[in-house]
């Protein structure tokens, strides 16, 4: 990992304050308002979802934090690091929506570039590059031309080269956008994976159920706003709720606790039946296509 | 993953090795586009023109090759500066390849510098080729006129060394000699130069196409910028603003008769070290210029 700006344990990993954002108007489109106000900050470790539907921002917001434009009001941080200096993106790497590559590089050859871009060199950016391809499952397509690739392979080999310079911070945006759910649910394993080696991690998806699986906090977005914040536990527990899920009991333990509920006055019992597993679970034990080298 | 952490140097605002790069991928980039199959024409047409017009004076033939081949190369340049350069940018952007570039640790002053850098590395690469095989064929060809012409002067009984020596002379001025490279550098900083503004258009335009078009029609008045600066400054505009609107033309457009040192090269003429001093001088200063105006435009683009 990068040890440029070494941190304070208190120091957020990112901090966008009051950040508004207009997109000047031309002669034939009115100024747009994209983003209005925004203050968050991401801790350290953290994985933070932001989410909103299409248009809310978050795109927006995810450029600011790499410096690709400019805040009409307020500010970014990375590592304490304006957002706007290019040191600060050191220690970032950026997944964008339905990333392209250089056609014409072989995906070996895409992780070559961008390696060197980051001052990587000789025998630790090839070690690099063949642990990246591994980690990302394309060792067997690494020597195929990127403009061959498909969108699960893109973004994998987009991942990849987010990660090639070890960042402390990932940003990405819409990972599994157009992959298969045997792709996604990879790509959703490497999140966790780099959440357990410490890694911060910002993510837009409009794939909920996901987001709920790999989010410490979320912001939710609404035209230009953020509209909830927080603790993703804090935020969709039903608090005057309790979910008991039990394996092989009997009838007769069944009925018992239908008693148990119905002495209690104050207590109702709002469901009772087998819970289902999800449709991403069946397809994914129906099938047994890896997406490896696709 | 890395159990060892990686050695990332400290960050400097100024990386040759991230220019190299971005140039280098920039040159596999066009080569990969096929951009160089003009190099098989252009070599098809100096054979071809080697070999063509032997009814002509043997100075005319070496002329007329030369004037043949020189065309070939110049346009080779030319088109390549307007189309490969004005590919590069609007394709990044519009393939969103540029948000991965400069979201690493890299400036935009260095993106550009990179992305010209590649296009130069080519066209230099191209035009040295195209170099070698031009003298190879001129030499070729002065070498059979000048057997010719010795054995004609044998078969008159003429061939005496004066005569052998004035005809070799007299072949070798129209023949392979430095001025035929100086004027291929010449072709090459003029090529250098429409790059350069076409990577500024390229900077501000909304569309590859458009940026072709404008660059195209800038290199054709460029061509003119002499004539039509003479005619506004000195003749007929008096009005300041007439004046001082024609001063801004002449800036904005270069003056690409400026680096005309092919007919001097064609004709055999000794071009003096002074004129190409100068020639490369204009060019580095239009470089720079529109270099440094095209960072001014991109670093306040919003991506």
């Amino acid at each position: 990992m990068s040890e440029a700006a070494a941190t304070t344990p208190l120091q957020p990993a990112v901090t966008v304050e009051n950040f508004s954002k207009v997109f000047k108007g031309t002669l034939s489109r009115k100024p747009v308002l994209a983003v209005r106000e925004l203050s968050f900050n991401v801790q350290a470790g953290e994985v933070y979802g932001l989410i909103g539907p299409n248009g809310c921002g978050k795109s927006t917001t995810m450029k600011a934090m790499l410096g690709l434009l400019k805040p009409t009001l307020g500010k970014a941080t990375i590592f304490g690091r304006d957002s706007e200096s290019v040191a600060s993106r050191q220690d970032v790497g950026f997944l964008p929506e339905n990333p392209y590559f250089y056609k014409h590089l072989t995906g070996r050859e895409t992780l070559h570039f961008y390696g060197k871009l980051c001052g990587l060199r000789g025998s630790e950016l090839k070690d690099r590059m063949a642990t990246m391809l591994d980690l990302v499952g394309l060792k067997n397509a690494a020597d195929r031309r990127v403009g061959g690739y498909s969108k699960g392979m893109l973004q994998r080999i987009g991942l990849a080269q987010a990660m090639i310079q070890d960042p402390r911070l990932l940003i990405l945006d819409e990972p599994t956008a157009g992959v298969d759910p045997a792709g996604s649910r990879r790509i959703r394993d490497l999140i966790i994976e780099l959440k357990e080696r410490g890694i911060t991690i910002v993510v837009t998806s409009h794939l909920l159920e996901q987001m709920q699986e790999v989010c410490d906090r979320v912001g939710i977005m609404s035209q230009g706003r953020m509209v909830r914040e927080g603790r993703l536990e804090d935020l969709i527990s039903v608090e005057n709720q309790t979910e008991i899920i039990l394996e092989n009991a009997s009838a007769e333990t069944l009925s018992k606790i239908r008693e148990l509920v119905g002495q209690d006055a104050a207590a109702k019992l709002v469901s009772l039946g087998k819970p289902r597993t999800t449709l991403e679970r069946l397809f994914l034990e129906s099938t047994i296509q890896t997406g490896e080298g696709e | 993953m890395s159990a060892v952490p990686l050695t990332i140097h400290p960050y400097s605002s100024f990386s040759l090795s991230r220019v190299w790069t971005l140039a280098t991928n920039t040159v596999t980039q066009l080569l990969r586009m096929r951009i160089l199959w003009f190099l098989l024409v252009f070599s098809l047409i100096a054979v071809g023109a080697g070999f063509a017009f032997p009814a002509m004076s043997p100075e005319q033939q070496l002329k007329l090759l030369k004037d043949v081949a020189f065309g070939a190369l110049q346009i080779f340049s030319i088109v390549v500066a307007i189309a490969a350069t004005a590919l590069l940018l609007p394709r990044d952007l519009e393939d969103r390849t540029l948000y991965t570039i400069l979201s690493k640790p890299v400036p935009r002053y260095e993106y550009l510098f990179g992305k010209l850098l590649g296009v130069l590395l080519l066209i230099g690469g191209g035009l040295l080729v195209m170099d070698v095989i031009f003298s190879g064929v001129v030499w070729l060809k002065q070498s059979f006129i000048i057997a010719d012409q010795i054995a004609a002067l044998e078969h008159e009984q003429q061939a005496s060394p004066e005569n052998v020596a004035a005809v070799k002379a007299i072949i070798s001025k129209y023949g392979l000699t430095i001025s035929l490279h100086a004027g291929v550098w010449a072709v090459f900083l003029k090529a250098a130069v429409i790059s350069a503004l076409a990577l500024l258009i390229s900077c501000f335009a909304s569309s590859t196409l458009f940026t072709i078009v404008i660059t195209f029609g800038f290199t054709i008045a460029g061509h003119g910028q002499q004539l039509a600066r003479d005619w506004f400054l000195h003749k007929h505009l008096t009005a300041g603003w007439e004046k001082g609107l024609s001063a801004i033309i002449a800036v904005v457009c270069p003056d690409l008769g400026a680096f005309d040192l092919v007919e001097p090269a064609i004709r055999g003429d000794v071009i003096s070290s002074a004129a190409l001093l100068s020639v490369t001088g204009l060019a580095a200063l239009y470089i720079v210029g529109y270099t440094t105006v095209a960072y001014l435009f991109f670093v306040e683009k919003e991506l």
